[in-house]
């Protein structure tokens, strides 16, 4: 039995990863809060990403030509539709609502990565070795 | 590998704001410079812009200073006689520059400074956080 496959610690890994790929998008809004007419971007929330509705990894398209799937079953980062403040320049980044985001990643990040080595020290256990 | 990305994200953004604050700076050092010769144009305030061009190695959209312009608005002028720039009529004609909207614009630079900063912070811990867990 791979402890690495089952359910608690490759749902962890998973959540991580898509915790990662957040904190990027994230960091772009906010290093463009300045930029005239950028509109901030997040990714499909996770829920839907477990629920097999989106895909991680989609095809890229190089070209505007390329086959390419629906916008809506794309996990990767998609532009918000909903201008909340839209400043005169175009650039509609609320930098509060982005580092709330930032500090709900941290957290969630933290708490998946206690969640993997609670259930790795599990492991650890059940091997008769010290815990980590 | 993502969070590599989000740390190089908030760096070229602090970068850009760091730029934004030179160019404010130029302005406020130059706000007295006038023209040497009567008549002559003092400093012009300078501008910049932004823009964001899709960066293919960070897989995003890293800001980047467009250019560095000029401020198009009329001089201002003062009616100084002795002054060696002053024209026929004893006018000098001053910069261009409104400190209290340079003082604006740096405030907004130190606002998303210290932005990109806090992220750069978040992303450090998560990733100090990873290499742990690998222990």
């Amino acid at each position: 039995m791979d402890p690495t496959r089952t359910g608690p610690i490759a749902l962890s890994e998973q959540r991580i990863r898509w915790l990662e790929a957040r904190q990027r998008v994230l960091a772009q809004n906010i290093a463009n809060a300045d930029t005239p007419n950028y509109r901030p971007s997040d990714l499909q929330p996770f829920a839907k990403v477990l629920a097999g509705k989106v895909s991680e990894r989609p095809m890229l398209t190089t070209n505007a030509n390329h086959l390419q799937g629906s916008k809506q079953n794309d996990g990767r980062a998609s532009k918000e539709r909903i201008a909340a403040n839209r400043e005169p320049g175009g650039n509609s980044v609320s930098l509060d609502r982005e580092a709330i985001r930032v500090a709900e990643t941290d957290t969630a990040h933290q708490m998946a990565l206690s969640v993997r080595r609670r259930y790795m020290s599990m492991f650890m256990t059940a091997l008769g070795r010290p815990q980590q | 590998m993502d969070l590599d990305r989000a740390l190089r994200i908030a760096a070229s953004g602090m970068d850009m704001q760091t730029r934004r604050l030179r160019v404010v700076a130029e302005n406020l050092a130059n706000r007295d410079t006038t023209a040497e010769t009567p008549g002559g144009d003092p400093y012009r305030r300078k501008t910049v812009t932004f823009t964001n061009r899709f960066d293919r190695e960070l897989g995003a959209n890293a800001p980047k200073v467009r250019r560095v312009g000029t401020d198009p608005r009329e001089f201002n002028s003062r009616f100084d006689p002795s002054h060696p720039a002053a024209d026929n009529r004893g006018y000098v004609k001053t910069p261009n520059v409104n400190s209290t909207i340079e003082v604006m614009d740096m405030r907004e630079a130190q606002r998303s400074y210290s932005a990109n900063l806090s992220v750069l912070e978040v992303t450090r811990g998560m990733l100090t956080r990873t290499i742990e867990a690998m222990r």
